[in-house]
């Protein structure tokens, strides 16, 4: 028999938005939609998504606010899309529980591999302690790192930032969620000890510095590993 | 006659004229140049001089007559009027015949007379040396008055000089403030009237006004010779308890404002040929600060106009600019929508077109945002420690499915530390810079980034080989919609280099465009690794 189809959720008050995700989406995906933040949170109980595409601009409650609801129960995988390209809204969006940010207008390509990417990672199974990417081997277990089969020398603050961000690889993690993991609360705002850290890391890691194929830097926002 | 010009000290200096020399005209030296300055030691003196006198005339007098005496007195009544003065001159001449009378006439030490004819000599001498002393002190006085007036051409025609070589009401209102401080006073100050509200306004970079608006007294007295036209304060009937001397500065049309003048002695008070000084001294200025006020004017209007001219040509160049993209996009979407035959080819190169389109008015709506951002001044600069490489990195990531082909050194030297940046804003200027190298070189042609120290900044080139800048341009390229006139025009917008001269300049940082060897172009800028207060 056929598996269920994926069912995601559209929230957005422009009614040609919608449409256009629907029309694109409903080939490979089930596609409920919604037009703002009171139906996108009634919807999300009744219809079971599996994921939401949520925008910021709601008319009854923005989007940042209508994500922290969510998360209070759920951990369905949220991508942002919105012409906010302001940093903070970014920020705040992902530091509310969002998984990705996707700025409008977008190509259809790029959101569907960001959706690819988020329920993979919701698919995961926690427990694998193995994380390979293109030659980066993580092994969490042994607290290995090795690259192009080669074993390197990590400090453990910077272990501790690739592993990190190998656990939510694809994501974007922000400033204020690594430096908390990382460091804790209080070094929320120490951002050139993050800066400093990544540089040296990708010096160990990448092939050139100046053009990272594993740690990508979101402007303003945070670092991201890339995807598999 | 010696003829001093006062000549600014920052300029060069003629060896014969010193600038130190008018200063003997300040007040307290005004007064007529006697050898003695105290009333009394002058006195004393025209008697020393008849002393003398008797006493030359007591070491010749065994050989010569009585009566060719007098010719010593005589001298002495001269040389009295020409050093001290009319009064110690006309008791020169009088002590000189009681004088000549008691140690000369027979009978000599005594008063007394025996030859009547001296009489006539007595009052011969008396005479003779009032007329002496007269006449030389007339001499004199002429002399001084002349060499005074000469002076004062000299102070007012060095003040006019200097005024007309001012540039801007605030270099006219100092050198009003030094030229007056050096010919008169102790302290000047001036007041300049606002021309909207006409209320006296303090001179900026001159605290000594600040504070004098702040008392009471001072400023009713500024404010009472603005109001009458009338000189107020010090010396005269209107608010006189009060430090300074205050004058209107009046033109033709109007009063412009008001002079202050403190005397350096508060007792001191000005004589009517200074006060004639000071009120051409005040005419001058109000002219040259009338000047000032009515270029500034013209000024604000000829930049108006230009701001005008620059706002249609804005509007017109957005509307055609935002327009252009909506009607291939349209064409491209009804070609579809109405053309049932059209093959696939077709239908892809029209989609194609439309999605290209498309992309370059989201960057032109995103470009006028950014500007209208910098322009308002809503763009807030966020400063933090960035690592240059992470910079590079993000920028050639916002770029990377442009780059295909591309080959991209980058060249960081070693050592640079983190500098403070905006990240966000300084990666957009990266990505704009890089943006235009891909545009304007061509396909699988090399493009560089350098990144030094170079003194106390961090400097970033990008450097491509392509058809370059001309040299006249480098300025212009980063003016609004300028573009570089060239036969076949690559799309853009015309901002994205005047966006980036905004973010840099808001980082206290500097751009500038070059030629590269070989011919390209080479874009450059510079942030201080200091982070300013």
């Amino acid at each position: 028999m056929m598996e269920a189809l994926t069912r995601i959720l559209i929230v957005d008050d422009e009614r040609s938005i919608r449409r256009f995700l629907s029309v694109s989406l409903g080939n490979q995906y089930a596609v409920v939609e919604a037009a703002n933040g009171e139906e996108a949170l009634q919807a999300a109980v009744t219809e079971h998504p599996d994921l939401v595409i949520l925008d910021l601009g709601l008319p009854d409650m923005d989007g940042a606010e209508v994500t922290r609801r969510l998360r209070e129960w759920t951990k369905i995988p949220i991508i942002i899309v919105s012409v906010r390209e302001r940093e903070e809204d970014k920020i705040a969006a992902l530091d509310a529980g969002a998984d990705d940010y996707l700025t409008k207008p977008f190509g259809i390509g790029e959101l569907m591999a960001r959706i690819r990417v988020a329920l993979r990672r919701s698919d995961q199974v926690e427990n694998n302690p193995i994380f390979e990417l293109e030659g980066l081997t993580i092994d969490m277990a042994r607290r290995i790192v090795s690259i192009r089969n080669e074993a390197i020398t990590l400090t453990p603050t910077e272990y501790e930032i690739l592993r990190i961000l190998a656990q939510y690889s694809g994501r974007v993690m922000t400033h204020h969620q690594l430096l908390r993991q990382v460091w804790g609360e209080s070094y929320e705002n120490e951002l050139h000890l993050l800066r400093v850290n990544i540089s040296n890391l990708r010096r160990k890691i990448e092939l050139d510095a100046s053009r990272p194929q594993y740690i990508l830097t979101e402007p303003g926002v945070g670092y991201r590993l890339k995807s598999l | 006659m010696v003829y001093n010009i006062y000549m600014p000290l920052d300029r060069p200096v003629p060896l014969s004229a010193k600038p130190s020399n008018l200063e003997q005209f300040k007040i307290a030296s005004r007064k007529k140049n006697w050898l003695l300055s105290n009333g009394l030691s002058r006195y004393a003196g025209s008697i020393a001089l008849v002393i003398s006198a008797t006493m030359i005339s007591e070491l010749f007098g065994h050989e010569i007559s009585p009566a060719n005496l007098v010719m010593v007195y005589l001298l002495a009544v001269v040389l009295a009027a020409v050093y001290l003065g009319r009064g110690p001159s006309v008791l020169a001449s009088i002590s000189g015949v009681l004088a000549f009378d008691y140690f000369f006439v027979s009978p000599r030490f005594s008063f007394s007379v025996a030859d009547t004819e001296y009489l006539l000599t007595f009052s011969g001498l008396l005479i003779v040396g009032w007329v002496i002393s007269y006449l030389t002190i007339r001499a004199r006085e002429q002399a001084d008055a002349a060499q005074r007036r000469e002076t004062d051409t000299a102070m007012l025609y060095a003040l006019s000089r200097d005024l007309a070589a001012a540039d801007g009401l605030d270099d006219v209102l100092s050198v009003i403030r030094r030229h007056t401080e050096q010919s008169f006073a102790h302290e000047a100050t001036i007041f300049v009237a606002n021309e909207k509200t006409q209320e006296l306004e303090a001179t900026p970079n001159d605290p000594q006004t600040t504070s004098q608006l702040h008392s009471a007294l001072e400023s009713e007295a500024a404010a009472s010779a603005f109001k009458t036209r009338e000189p107020a304060g010090l010396g005269t009937n209107n608010v006189p308890t009060v430090e300074f001397l205050y004058l209107p500065l009046t033109t033709a049309r109007k009063t412009v404002g008001v002079l202050g003048i403190k005397p350096e002695e508060p007792e001191d008070h000005f004589e009517p040929d200074q006060r004639r000084l000071l009120d051409a001294f005040a005419s001058q200025s109000a002219q040259a600060i009338e000047r000032m006020q009515l270029a500034e004017q013209a000024r604000q209007v000829k930049l108006l106009k230009i701001a005008e001219k620059l706002q249609n040509a804005l509007i017109n160049s957005i509307s055609h600019d935002l327009r252009t993209p909506l009607v291939s996009i349209t064409g491209a979407l009804t070609a579809i929508e109405h053309n049932e035959g059209l093959d696939e080819a077709a239908k892809r190169s029209l989609i194609e077109t439309a999605r290209e389109e498309a992309d370059r008015l989201n960057q032109l709506v995103g470009n006028l945002l950014d500007m209208t951002r910098l322009e308002s001044g809503a763009l807030q600069v966020k400063r933090e420690l960035c690592d240059p490489q992470d910079l590079v990195g993000a920028a050639l990531g916002q770029i990377e499915n442009r780059l295909v082909e591309r080959p991209v050194s980058v060249n960081i030297d070693p050592g640079i530390p983190l500098v403070p940046m905006d990240f966000v804003l300084i990666a957009h200027v990266l990505s704009n810079l890089l943006d235009n190298a891909l545009k304007y070189s061509p396909a699988k042609s090399p493009i560089e980034i350098q990144a030094r120290l170079e003194k106390n900044e961090l400097q970033i080139s990008i450097i491509d080989h392509g058809i370059g800048i001309p040299a006249q341009d480098f300025n212009r390229v980063f003016d609004k919609f300028f573009r570089v006139q060239r036969p076949k025009q690559a799309p853009g917008t015309g901002l994205g280099l005047a966006i980036s001269k905004g973010i840099i300049e808001a980082h206290g940082g500097k751009i500038w465009a070059g030629a590269s060897t070989g011919g390209g172009a080479v874009i450059t800028f510079s942030i201080p690794l200091e982070m300013p207060k």
